[in-house]
């Protein structure tokens, strides 16, 4: 490497040349290319240079004399007080730091600094140098790249969560996944300290906390309370307290509870479905927070993805309940019986435990139909579950398997329970109906096939269904109004 | 004395330091917005003869388990609050001289307010409850102060990310960079310090002041920019039977520009 070397004029010894460019090291300080500040361990500027006094449009006076930090703007000012002056005292020395200065007359001067702390023999600080220099045009691009990057962050803080919510509401099965994952990602998006999503109890006018933590200031909220989350859900909007200051003014009552649980602000963002309201979002935090728009916004998002994915699991339970069961009674129907069934042979079989099948056709039915009609005739099917219904023990399984033919399941059920049964269901049948005159009786002929598993072969769930309805043939050959048992 | 994995766990997470006489009554030192423990080195070490001497680094500052920065727990100064009772905890320390600068003063109003049990006496070092302005209440500061303050953080920390994260990361490739950042005590992760800015300067504790029963020493700097004489008067009317003194020392650390006056008064109010 080869170091270039100075070009004086010619005709000057080297010396001389110096002298005729650089009178005096008082010039070089008063005149370098940079501000230069001497000041003492606590701050307060001693010397400084003509540059800096050239470029700040301050007088000496203002300067000498003052702390050096009183001289930046109030944000400078933290960031020196709490960062550098630290790091200065701690290693000696700081670099490349960007302050802002304030100017007595126009536009504040944005600078880098770099400060060296000289000790003296004792080890004590002495004083610290500062080298100042203008950074308004690094500052201009700076800037601009520090908004960018912000906007980029807040954006992909938005992105990562709805993308997060999509993905997790997508695959949920249920609706106590979905609230869970809604609380869970707004309490991660906000950094709130906790979440909860409440759900309105059918007909009690109450919401509950169903999802997330355990709601720190009431489980349940009364509809028509006083209250964040039930104002979300009255108004349809989202409601926020911001601190304990503005609980008192608006939610009196919930301003100490808040404190107590270490809270300062919450927010209640309404759950949306074609603008009725179906839930309410809460999101807790523990210390005050002002509210921005794109934050609320963020919110309103995220709960509407949440509204759209529980609207999606319940008209999904529902389309599953009208497959698997009877439109009319409610009942389950045909493939449901056989699923159920099947799910029942295999535990017996397995566990060798008794089960039993009842098949039950109505005697009678076909002249209540003929001469009342059809409307009558569904009205008395109704009827007829509704008894089943209080007849079998509450884990049976009843299915309407064709028009007054009914197939009940009992799993573990011993032989004398599944006739327990048979007989609790003839009793009910033959009771007498509303606006069913008396000369049109209805009473069933039943058929129970017991199965006592022994190991070795499952049956069929058709072969059983078959042998229960065989014997309820027997019944109706028999009399009718009676049950016949069968052991298979 | 046994101490548990999960004390362990606390220990470590936030880098805490054992020193000084293990009989002597304990007092625990913490540090404020901006730097770690080591900003107590001079005060700590007037302690030691006589004292079991606790220093600590906040998760997200100094040498604490950056792994450990949970943005949820950390967004409210509950969050260091519950941190300065586990530690306490963790020692099974009594009867402690709690000693904090800036924040950490506020941290240790809501510690001591949580769980009187194990404090002694609160020494609270250039404290402020708010730092904005409110109506009727002088905190220094307006929010577009604020914003300048976290524009100044981010304007510092622009070339950050590239330098920094390979170490955070445990690049092994450049290991004088990890040598560099281990004596770059105040350096942490920019996005904590911006988060932890926001938590210190927008926080609002001054009705946490009046909950404080365990006996509070106020200490106060001559021209200190971020916690004014007015403030410190306004912590001492809050807290019944507090003391104010308000010190020679200027400036915002009293703790690095005069130790000597700091250790002092300190051992004035415990005797």
């Amino acid at each position: 490497m080869t170091i270039p070397v100075p070009h004086f004029p010619a005709g000057a010894d080297d010396a001389a040349g110096i002298e005729l460019f650089e009178p005096s090291l008082e010039d070089l300080y008063e005149h370098a290319p940079c501000g230069y500040l001497t000041t003492a361990p606590n701050g307060v500027v001693v010397k400084v240079n003509e540059t800096f006094l050239a470029w700040t449009g301050y007088s000496r006076d203002q300067v000498v004399g003052q702390p050096f930090a009183s001289l930046l703007n109030v944000g400078s000012q933290l960031f020196y007080d709490t960062r550098c002056l630290p790091v200065l005292r701690l290693e000696g020395e700081v670099r490349e730091v960007a302050l802002v200065l304030d100017r007595p007359h126009g536009r504040p001067l944005p600078i880098l600094v770099n400060s060296i702390r000289r000790a003296g023999d004792d080890g004590q600080p002495r004083l610290v140098r500062t080298a100042v220099f203008d950074a308004t045009r690094r500052q201009d691009y700076e800037r601009d790249l520090l908004f960018a990057r912000r906007a980029a962050e807040r954006s992909e803080v938005r992105v990562r969560t709805l993308q997060e919510a999509a993905a997790t509401f997508g695959a949920a099965k249920s609706e106590e996944s979905v609230t869970a994952a809604l609380a869970e990602i707004a309490c991660a998006a906000f950094d709130a300290t906790c979440a909860t999503v409440m759900l309105p109890v059918t007909d009690s006018g109450i919401l509950r906390a169903v999802a997330g933590a355990a709601h720190p200031v009431g489980e349940s909220v009364s509809i028509d309370s006083q209250r964040p989350e039930a104002e979300a859900l009255r108004r349809a909007t989202v409601v926020t307290i911001s601190s304990v200051d503005e609980a008192e003014r608006m939610f009196p009552a919930l301003a100490e509870p808040l404190h107590a649980a270490r809270l300062e602000a919450m927010t209640a963002t309404p759950l949306l479905a074609d603008d009725a309201p179906m839930g309410v979002l809460v999101c807790f935090f523990g210390r005050r927070r002002d509210f921005e728009e794109d934050e609320l916004a963020l919110n309103r998002t995220l709960a509407r993805l949440g509204t759209q994915a529980l609207q999606r699991i319940r008209l999904q339970e529902q389309l599953e309940h009208l497959a698997l069961h009877d439109k009319l009674t409610g009942l389950a129907n045909r493939e449901l019986l056989q699923y159920r069934l099947a799910q029942a042979l295999f535990a017996a079989g397995r566990h060798l435990r008794p089960m039993s099948v009842i098949f039950l056709d109505l005697d009678g039915f076909k002249a209540i139909n003929d001469q009342l009609g059809h409307a009558a005739g569904d009205a008395v099917l109704v009827e007829v579950s509704a008894r089943l219904r209080g007849a079998v023990r509450p884990s049976d399984t009843i299915a309407r398997f064709g028009g007054d033919e009914f197939v009940v399941v009992c799993e573990d059920a011993a032989a004398d329970a599944a006739v327990a049964v048979a007989e609790r269901i003839r009793m009910a049948i033959r009771q007498p109906i509303a606006h069913v005159p008396v000369a049109l009786p209805l009473t069933a002929s039943i058929g129970v096939a017991r199965h006592r598993p022994i190991g070795g072969r499952i049956p069929e769930p058709d072969e059983v269904v078959l042998q229960a309805d065989a014997a309820m043939y027997q019944s109706k050959e028999s009399g009718k109004d009676r049950y016949t048992v069968v052991d298979i | 004395m046994s101490v548990s994995a999960s004390a362990l766990d606390v220990l470590r997470r936030n880098n805490v330091n054992v020193s000084g006489d293990a009989s002597g009554r304990p007092i625990v030192f913490a540090h404020g917005f901006g730097c770690s423990q080591q900003m107590w080195r001079d005060v700590a070490s007037g302690f030691v003869t006589d004292h079991r001497v606790v220093l600590f680094d906040h998760v997200g500052a100094g040498d604490s388990d950056l792994s450990a920065y949970d943005r949820r727990k950390y967004d409210s100064l509950h969050g260091y609050a519950d941190d300065v009772l586990e530690i306490l905890d963790a020692l099974d320390l009594r009867d402690v001289v709690y000693v904090g600068h800036s924040v950490s003063a506020m941290v240790g109003v809501l510690a001591a307010t949580h769980d009187p049990s194990r404090f002694g006496a609160l020494v609270l070092v250039g404290p402020s409850p708010r730092y904005l302005n409110d109506v009727g209440y002088v905190g220094g500061f307006d929010q577009a102060d604020i914003e300048a303050m976290l524009d100044s953080l981010d304007a510092n920390y622009l070339g950050w990310s590239s330098a920094m994260a390979p170490v955070m990361m445990g690049n092994s490739e450049r290991p004088e960079l990890a040598d560099e950042l281990t004596t770059s005590f105040c350096l942490s992760d920019p996005a904590i310090a911006r988060h932890f800015a926001r938590v210190t300067f927008l926080s609002d504790n001054r009705r946490d002041l009046a909950r404080v029963t365990t006996p509070t020493l106020i200490l106060q700097c001559t021209d200190d920019v971020i916690a004014p004489l007015t403030v410190g008067q306004y912590v001492h009317d809050s807290i019944a039977g507090s003391e104010l003194v308000v010190m020679s020392a200027t400036g915002h650390c009293p703790n690095m520009s005069d130790p000597g006056q700091l250790i002092a008064q300190i051992r004035t109010h415990l005797t």
